[in-house]
């Protein structure tokens, strides 16, 4: 059986164009996705059933006791942490929330360690934003800042931005310019007609630069800056102002790097700046393929699109304080619920070893490099293969992920709100 | 230091100078394998751009129009002297030494097709190479229009998380897909076959 338009539960770019073929609830092929998705979708191993650390050991246990254990570490904690929630659907990260509301917990998704600086920087000075259908039928003009499509979002060129047919560009093959920016000659500059290469850290000065180029301050640019030479920066200020519609794409090398939020401010205000001269947009390199949707979930429920912080009763935001890394640093959380995501194999050690050091539990369906910190994992069902919900690509389009095989794993969702069910009954026990 | 003197004295002793300028060698001669850069004859050049398809060496020889007439241009720093575009121009636009009269003589024909390799190491499904070949473009609209691959009719389509090649035969040898490649995973080599006696 061939399932056609399969959303692919991968990175934000979230192509729903894939084509399934199931034999016996099997997935036997993948057409059109790229390596990452055809992995995800292809991938055989998985935790079978709910496991926990008893004297020090692994012990296979049902998920009655797995839930219980779960809803215990949680309602008796001071200071619970929620993490992850990037990858699974809208539907979860609802239920996600109102546990937060319920227990009192501070809630954080993975935007907090890679756009978290770039929601910052919005937050001050606006998004000049749009959907990528705009960017691949109207940009003849294509800026990759500080990230590497081809590896990390390897459809986002062919399906969005450079090569497929827009609708008001008249040759693909001519008149689309793409330029790159990094610190190093990454796999993506070799398609690029343009290729600066930033010293590290310089990113700020750049885009400072091209700034004053593009307000005709030319003459205040020193001949190199950040290890770029001025002639090369006219060149790219002129080819952005000659654009009828630029797209900036950017990603953690410019949010994660010396300037951070400050960088993607500067950014915004190039194309601010730019917009008064043509048509200019910018965007950033969405991870997981629902990170943006956890940003949605949690502002229209609380307000705020990360590190949102409950145990006043009310929802309190101060990113610095109540982001993840920060709260983990000051060993602040008691426990911890990480869903959807793999904080061992990203976080830095320190925080790694206080997440070892309180009770952990993790719902994922897979083990990996976050079970080693656990004392409790929960597995689901995969999320966009074998359960359905709501996803937010990179660019904020709500895109339905689709349920292709049959499971008996439950959902996210299902086991969230059965700990929140299991936590409500012991407070109302006393 | 020493040595350079030493050097110096060496070859202004008069009688290694007069060996030098009266060494009684055979004159030059051209042998008759000999293979020039390649020159035109008066045929009409058809503008089919097989020498460039064959020629080894990069932009060697490119097909150029001026004041609307057709013809190959050799950058002899360029050239190798292989004399592979005279064997391959069906119109035997090209001249160099025996090459042209042995080739009418054995009947000589060279058929080429194109070979793409994936490299499945570093091949990451991304597209860019199907959704930028002028031939996929041409049979499939789907793909151009949004890089989803509808068409088995394809030269080559995203399968199973890599480019896969399904209609080589239809490849023209453009490289597009080579240009467009940011990991240098996907290869097109020409393949030559020569054919003798007029054999089909």
């Amino acid at each position: 059986m061939d399932i056609k338009d399969v959303p692919c539960p991968f990175c934000g770019c979230l192509c729903d164009d894939v084509k399934i073929q199931i034999e016996d609830n099997r997935i036997t092929g993948v057409e059109n996705c790229c390596t990452l998705g055809n992995a995800k979708f292809l991938s055989k191993s998985r935790l079978q059933h709910p496991i926990m650390r008893k004297d020090g050991k692994w012990v296979e246990v049902s998920y009655e006791e797995a839930i219980d254990e779960t809803a215990r570490i949680l309602s008796d904690a001071v200071r619970p942490l929620l993490y992850g929630w990037s990858g699974t659907v809208g539907e979860a990260q609802v239920v996600g929330v109102h546990l937060a509301e319920e227990i009192g917990a501070l809630i954080d998704s993975t935007t907090s360690v890679c756009h978290n600086p770039s929601i910052l920087a919005i937050q001050e000075v606006g998004h000049p934003g749009c959907t990528l259908g705009q960017v691949k039928n109207r940009a003849d003009l294509v800026i990759y800042w500080g990230c590497n499509p081809i590896e990390a979002h390897p459809r986002h060129m062919s399906r969005y931005t450079t090569y497929a047919d827009g609708y008001f560009i008249d040759n693909t093959a001519t008149d689309r310019k793409v330029i790159v920016v990094d610190i190093r000659r990454s796999d993506g500059a070799k398609v690029a007609d343009e290729f600066i290469q930033v010293k590290p850290g310089g990113d700020y000065l750049v885009l400072s630069a091209l700034r004053a180029m593009v307000r005709g301050k030319s003459d205040v640019v020193p001949d190199s800056v950040a290890g770029v030479k001025k002639v090369q920066l006219q060149r790219v200020a002129d080819l952005m102002m000659k654009a009828k519609f630029g797209a900036v794409f950017f990603g953690l090398g410019v949010t994660m790097s010396r300037g951070k939020y400050k960088n993607v401010r500067n950014a915004i205000e190039l194309v601010s700046e730019l917009n008064r001269k043509t048509k200019f947009t910018i965007s950033a390199m969405r991870g997981h393929f629902n990170v943006y949707g956890f940003n949605e979930v949690l502002t229209w429920m609380a307000g705020y699109p990360f590190a949102v912080d409950f145990s006043r009763g009310i929802a309190f935001y101060n990113p610095g304080e109540t982001s993840v890394i920060d709260l983990l640093e000051k060993k602040e959380p008691d426990a911890c619920l990480v869903v959807a995501s793999d904080p061992g194999a990203h976080f830095p050690k320190s925080t790694i070893e206080h997440i070892a050091a309180i009770p952990t539990v993790q719902i994922d369906p897979c083990v990996n490099a976050t079970t080693a910190l656990c004392q409790v994992q929960i597995p689901v069902a995969i999320t966009g293969i074998e359960s359905a919900g709501t996803a937010y690509r990179m660019d904020g389009v709500p895109i339905r992920m689709k349920k292709v095989l049959e499971t008996d794993f439950p959902t996210d969702q299902e086991i969230l709100e059965r700990i929140v069910t299991r936590i409500r009954e012991m407070r109302a026990d006393g | 230091m020493l040595s350079f003197i030493y050097y110096i004295r060496e070859f202004l002793r008069p009688k290694w100078i007069t060996t030098f300028f009266t060494a009684r060698t055979p004159p030059l001669t051209t042998p008759p394998y000999f293979r020039d850069f390649p020159e035109l004859t008066d045929k009409e050049c058809t503008h089919c751009l097989a020498c460039m398809m064959i020629c080894p060496a990069p932009e060697a020889i490119i097909v150029t129009q001026h004041e609307g007439v057709w013809r190959p241009e050799i950058t002899k720093g360029h050239c190798i002297r292989c004399g592979l575009c005279i064997e391959a121009c069906p119109e035997d636009v090209l001249a160099s030494g025996r090459i042209l009269a042995y080739k009418k003589e054995e009947e000589l024909t060279l058929q080429g097709t194109f070979h793409i390799e994936i490299n499945q190491s570093t091949c990451m499904g991304c597209g860019n190479c199907s959704v930028a070949c002028p031939v996929n473009r041409e049979i499939d609209p789907a793909l151009r229009s949004s890089g989803t691959s509808t068409s088995d009719e394809v030269i080559m389509r995203i399968d199973t998380g890599q480019n896969k090649v399904l209609h080589e035969e239809k490849c023209t040898g453009c490289k597009t897909c080579e240009d467009n490649c940011s990991n240098k995973a996907i290869r097109v080599a020409r393949v030559v076959e020569a054919l003798q006696g007029g054999e089909e």
